[in-house]
C-alpha cells in the first residue's frame, strides 16, 4: 500500500500492552509537569496578589484623609461625629458606653461614630480585655 | 450671686468690643462680693491681664499659663492669687499669659498636635479648678475671632458671653459666628452688647427694650445686657481695675446686672 503501512506487521498483544503502559507512564509524567506548571503559576499569582494588596493599601492610605484631631478640624466634621469627638475631649478616654452616657445617644451610634473617627485617624483605640477604649492621642 | 462651677468664655468676633475690660471687672466684682474666681488669660497672642493686674502682684510671676499648657507645671502653680493685695472677700486666682515677645512667638509657632494637647488640658482643668481649688466660677478671657486659643476656650466652656458693639461689622461677625461656630458646637451662647449708646445721651427704658428685642430677633440668642459707652471707661488707664479705681462707677452696676442674668442661665 502506498500510505507507508505496507511494511508494518500487526502488533501482537504483548507489544500493545507495552505501548499502553508506556503511554500511561508518559501521560502521568505530563500530568506531573502540568501540576508543576500550575503550582508555579499559582505562586506567581499569589505574589502578584500580595503586591497588589500592598500597593493598594498604600495608595488607600495615601488617599485617606488623615485628620489632625484639633479643634479647627472639628469644624469640618459632620455633626454626629463632632459630638463624639467633643465628648472624648472631655472624657479623655472612653468606651462606647461611656460616650453614650455623655452624649445621651445610643451605644451603637457612639460605637459607629468612634470607629469612623478611628478610621479617619482622628481617634485611637485600645483593647483591654473585652472592652475597647477610644482616645485622642 | 451664685455661678456655681461654670466656665464662662468671654469672646467677640473682633477686637475693641471691651471684652477684656468686661472679663477683668466681672471677675473682680465677683471676688469683691465673696465668690472665688479663677480668671485665665488665654489670649496668648495679645496678653492683657498681666498689665491690668500688675499693680496687684507682689512677687514676680515665675510660672505663666503658657507653662501649664506646655506641661511645665500644674494649673495650681500657674495661678497667681491677687485677693490679698486687693482685700476682697472672695479669692481671685489669675492665670496670666506671658506678655514677653519671645513667649508670644513661641505660642504662635505651635503645631496642630500641640493645639490638640492644649485643648485637652483646658478640658481637664475643670476638676482642679472646682474640686481641688474650690473655685465658684472660672472666666476665660479669649482672643477675638476664630483662632486655636479662642476655639479651645469657647469649646471647653459652659457658657460663651459674646461681647459686641452696635457696629455693623461686629454684628455681621457675631451673626456668622453664631451660625457657623457656636451653634455648630452646640455651645450655650448669650450676647452682651457694649458701648451701645453714649453716656451723654442715655436711652429711655423703652428705647433700650426696643433695641434688645430687635437684637434678639437678629441674633436669635438671648441678650443679657446693653451697656452704655462711658467716656470715663474709655479714657481710663487700661492697666488698672475700675473696681479698684472707681468702685461706684455705673459701668460696674451694669456688670452686676449682667452677672445676675448669668446666674439664671
Amino acid at each position: 500500500m502506498a500510505d507507508g503501512t505496507e511494511n508494518r506487521r500487526p502488533l501482537d498483544e504483548l507489544e500493545t500492552k507495552s505501548l499502553l503502559v508506556k503511554l500511561i507512564r508518559e501521560v502521568h509524567e505530563l500530568n506531573q509537569k502540568f501540576d508543576s506548571v500550575v503550582e508555579f503559576g499559582g505562586k506567581i499569582l499569589k505574589a502578584q496578589e500580595e503586591f497588589l494588596q500592598r500597593t493598594t493599601k498604600q495608595n488607600h492610605t495615601d488617599r485617606t484623609i488623615k485628620v489632625e484631631p484639633d479643634m479647627v478640624t472639628l469644624f469640618s466634621l459632620p455633626n454626629a461625629l463632632r459630638k463624639t469627638a467633643m465628648a472624648l475631649y472631655k472624657l479623655e478616654e472612653a468606651t462606647a458606653e461611656d460616650l453614650a452616657k455623655e452624649t445621651k445617644r445610643l451605644r451603637a451610634v457612639e460605637s459607629s461614630a468612634a470607629n469612623q473617627l478611628v478610621r479617619m485617624g482622628f481617634l485611637n483605640k485600645r483593647r483591654e480585655g473585652r472592652k475597647v477604649y477610644f482616645y485622642i492621642e | 450671686m451664685k455661678i456655681r462651677e461654670k466656665i464662662l468664655a468671654i469672646h467677640s468676633s473682633r477686637g475693641g468690643t471691651g471684652k477684656t475690660t468686661i472679663a477683668t471687672n466681672l471677675a473682680a466684682t465677683f471676688a469683691r462680693e465673696g465668690l472665688n474666681i479663677a480668671l485665665l488669660d488665654i489670649d496668648f497672642r495679645a496678653p492683657s491681664l498681666f498689665g491690668v493686674f500688675s499693680k496687684g502682684i507682689q512677687k514676680p510671676v515665675k510660672l505663666w499659663l503658657n507653662d501649664f499648657l506646655l506641661d511645665r507645671c500644674s494649673l495650681e502653680h500657674a495661678l497667681v492669687d491677687v485677693s490679698e493685695e486687693y482685700g476682697w472677700e472672695g479669692k481671685l486666682l489669675i492665670g496670666f499669659a506671658n506678655p514677653a515677645i519671645e513667649a508670644i512667638r513661641n505660642m504662635l509657632g505651635r503645631s496642630k498636635s500641640w493645639e490638640v494637647a492644649a485643648a485637652k488640658k483646658l478640658f481637664s482643668m475643670r476638676t482642679p479648678i472646682f474640686n481641688d481649688m474650690h473655685m465658684d466660677c472660672c472666666i476665660l478671657d479669649t482672643s477675638p475671632g476664630i483662632q486655636y486659643s479662642s476655639i479651645n476656650g469657647v469649646v471647653s466652656s459652659d457658657v460663651t458671653v459674646i461681647v459686641t458693639t452696635l457696629d455693623s461689622l461686629d454684628i455681621r461677625g457675631v451673626k456668622n459666628m453664631l451660625v457657623e461656630f457656636y451653634d455648630e458646637f452646640e455651645k450655650k451662647s448669650v450676647i452682651l452688647m457694649n458701648k451701645v449708646f453714649p453716656q451723654t445721651r442715655m436711652w429711655s427704658e423703652d428705647e433700650l427694650n426696643g433695641l434688645i428685642t430687635r437684637m434678639e430677633k437678629t441674633f436669635k440668642h438671648p441678650i443679657i445686657g446693653a451697656i452704655p459707652c462711658y467716656c470715663s471707661v474709655l479714657e481710663a488707664n487700661r492697666d488698672s481695675l475700675l473696681v479698684v479705681e472707681n468702685p461706684d462707677h455705673p459701668f460696674l452696676k451694669d456688670l452686676q446686672e449682667v452677672a445676675k442674668r448669668l446666674e439664671q442661665l
